[in-house]
């Protein structure tokens, strides 16, 4: 990896990330004027993540206020606001974001107290938001099916129901390690949150065991069901397993629910590289080419790619990381990561499938605009929505566990 | 076809008929704004939808459009649907505040919109449905006085019409 490349891209993430944060707190997915100028919980909970590794705490701390600040009177947290916080949804539930608040939530608390945890941890922000906390994981179990002991999504990271309506792994990671953070986070401020670490257990047991497919040697993505309160679930219309490989089915070991050296990781890792490797450009696709739902045409994406190079940072294989982490730094243009990368030929088939199946929105004009009057596509490449804010979060992630693992100051 | 699990929606809807026999369109109308404005409380200050800009929030789908055509497949155009509008009508003739009205191009507008302006009222702002069209066919319905008080004009409207069932504006009361 070109370490000096690898440092200007961490710059600048960070830059970006302070850059791209409202007044009111919200990161942007992408900036004002471009596809996501809004504030979605799910890339804002990762921004937040990444604020709190590279040191950024009061922008972590603002931006823990705004979308606390936001929750909806039952507790959900939704899919989108605008920059007031005011709920700009326009699809339906995803859980995942519950989870991920609270997840986030834990880790700008533990990085307050560091090694003097007890002592120095921000417990009166906590503390001021108990309720918040305490509504957040109520909804998350209002979502719970007691035949499955699994959380019920419509949407999850994808934003796609028809592989994620049902019992999806990301967001019952995301919802389980949510949990297990707001455990955290009550102990230390002396709550009774026993009954909440009870259903954690259960909620990811229930991963562990219905969610993992043994004969694979793989965690699976989903158990495809329609209703939330069907029972028995075996005669729900939707009733069926997606076994398709994904690259959220790292998630288990991604929120911390289990150890990267386990084996069912291990395998998991290993179904997800030989699958979802682009053997053409490099990088991690985020599920099969035959879901069909590419927009800007299918590719690797930034973020996945430096979620999987987590994994190999933590089993030591430096080789590995840096292959992922390369590929990601290798893919930016101007120290700026995009969503995915394509190719001109998949970009073109994408175009053509929609195009053929009407089924290409207005709004995807300006996309495919943008892809073709990006200098890299005189390259060869298609590249879908740059800036998004997101990747560069996860690259501050992953390539400063790079960095303190291999190359300890 | 109508299978147990699936037959509230079309149970609503001959619901509000029932209702207007019962009761009249009037005490129709206040019945599902009052179902509106209380699912609103539930969910939170909010707007629904796309965004052209800031202020402007579209639909590019009609939120029943499925149950309205299939419903309309069995009792085409309901007298009950027709008082209804044709109620929503007179009350916006009389008002003083008439761009407050939905621009209703189906009786589930009385519903859409109580709920939406909650929402909106809620998040401190005001909600303006400037246009509508219905899924029953390329049927459009203006509120003009909607419509002048966002400053806009009707092709303006009807142009995001043409990729859209519903279009508001979002009226925030510290910038007026």
């Amino acid at each position: 990896m070109n370490p000096i490349e690898a440092e200007r891209l961490y710059e600048n993430s960070v830059r970006i990330l302070k850059k791209n944060q409202h007044e009111k707190g919200g990161f942007y997915a992408s900036p004002p004027g471009t596809r996501y100028p809004f504030i979605y919980p799910r890339d804002h909970s990762m921004c937040i993540y990444g604020a709190v590794e590279a040191g950024l705490m009061d922008e972590a701390r603002k931006g823990l206020e705004f979308i606390l600040n936001s929750q909806k009177p039952l507790g959900e947290f939704s899919q989108r606001y605008d920059v007031d916080g005011n709920d700009a949804s326009y699809k339906e539930l995803q859980i995942d974001g519950n989870g991920l608040v609270l997840f986030v939530m834990g880790k700008y608390f533990k990085a307050t107290g560091g090694s003097f945890y007890e002592e120095m941890a921000d417990k009166a922000f906590v503390a001021s938001h108990w309720e918040t906390i305490e509504k957040a994981v109520q909804f998350i179990l209002m979502n719970k099916n007691e035949e499955v002991n699994l959380i019920h999504t419509i949407n999850s990271i994808h934003e796609y129901p028809a592989y994620e309506h049902g019992f999806e792994i990301y967001a019952n990671c995301a919802c389980c390690a949510g949990i297990y953070a707001a455990v955290d986070m009550g102990k230390a401020l002396g709550k009774d949150v026993s009954v909440w670490e009870q259903q954690a257990d259960i909620i990811r047991q229930a991963i562990f065991t219905r969610l993992y497919s043994p004969r694979r040697r793989s965690f699976v993505k989903c158990i495809r069901v329609k209703d939330k309160n069907s029972k028995p679930i075996g005669y729900d219309s939707f009733a069926s397993i997606v076994h398709d490989v994904d690259a959220v089915e790292y998630a288990p070991a991604y929120f911390e629910l289990i150890s990267d050296y386990d084996i069912k990781t291990v395998s998991t890792v290993r179904r997800i590289h030989q699958q979802l490797w682009d053997s053409e450009i490099g990088g991690l696709n985020r599920y099969p080419e035959y879901w069909g739902r590419n927009n800007g045409g299918y590719g690797p994406w930034c973020h996945f790619t430096c979620q999987l190079a987590n994994h190999h940072i933590e089993t030591d294989n430096r080789e590995m990381a840096e292959n992922y982490l390369d590929w990601v730094v290798d893919m930016a243009h101007e120290y700026t990561l995009p969503e995915h990368v394509s190719t001109i030929e998949r970009f073109e088939l994408w175009l053509e499938d929609y195009t053929n199946g009407k089924i290409l929105r207005d709004s995807k004009v300006k996309l495919i605009e943008d892809i073709r009057a990006h200098p890299k596509w005189k390259d060869g490449l298609a590249y879908v929505t740059i800036p998004l804010i997101w990747p560069h979060a996860e690259f501050i992630i992953s390539y400063k566990k790079y960095r303190d693992k291999f190359n300890p100051a | 076809m109508i299978r147990l699990e699936n037959m509230l929606p079309r149970a609503f809807l001959l619901g509000i008929m029932k209702m207007v026999d019962m009761s009249g369109p009037l005490e129709t109308i206040r019945w599902m704004q009052s179902i509106g404005e209380e699912l609103a409380v539930i969910e939170g200050p909010g707007f629904e939808g796309a965004r052209m800009d800031t202020d402007i929030v579209y639909l590019p789908i009609s939120p029943f459009g499925n149950e309205v055509v299939e419903f309309s497949r069995i009792y085409e155009k309901p007298e009950q649907f027709s008082e209804i509008i044709g109620t929503m009508s007179n009350l916006k003739t009389k008002s003083a505040a008439p761009w407050e009205f939905p621009a209703m191009s189906h009786v589930l507008d009385v519903l859409q919109h109580s709920y939406n302006q909650k929402r909106a009222e809620l998040a401190g702002t005001r909600f303006y449905n400037l246009g509508s069209k219905s899924p029953l066919g390329d049927v459009r319905q203006y509120n003009t006085e909607a419509i002048e008080r966002a400053g806009m004009s009707k092709e303006n409207v009807a142009e995001i019409l043409d990729k859209a069932f519903f279009v508001y504006f979002i009226e925030h009361p510290e910038k007026e």
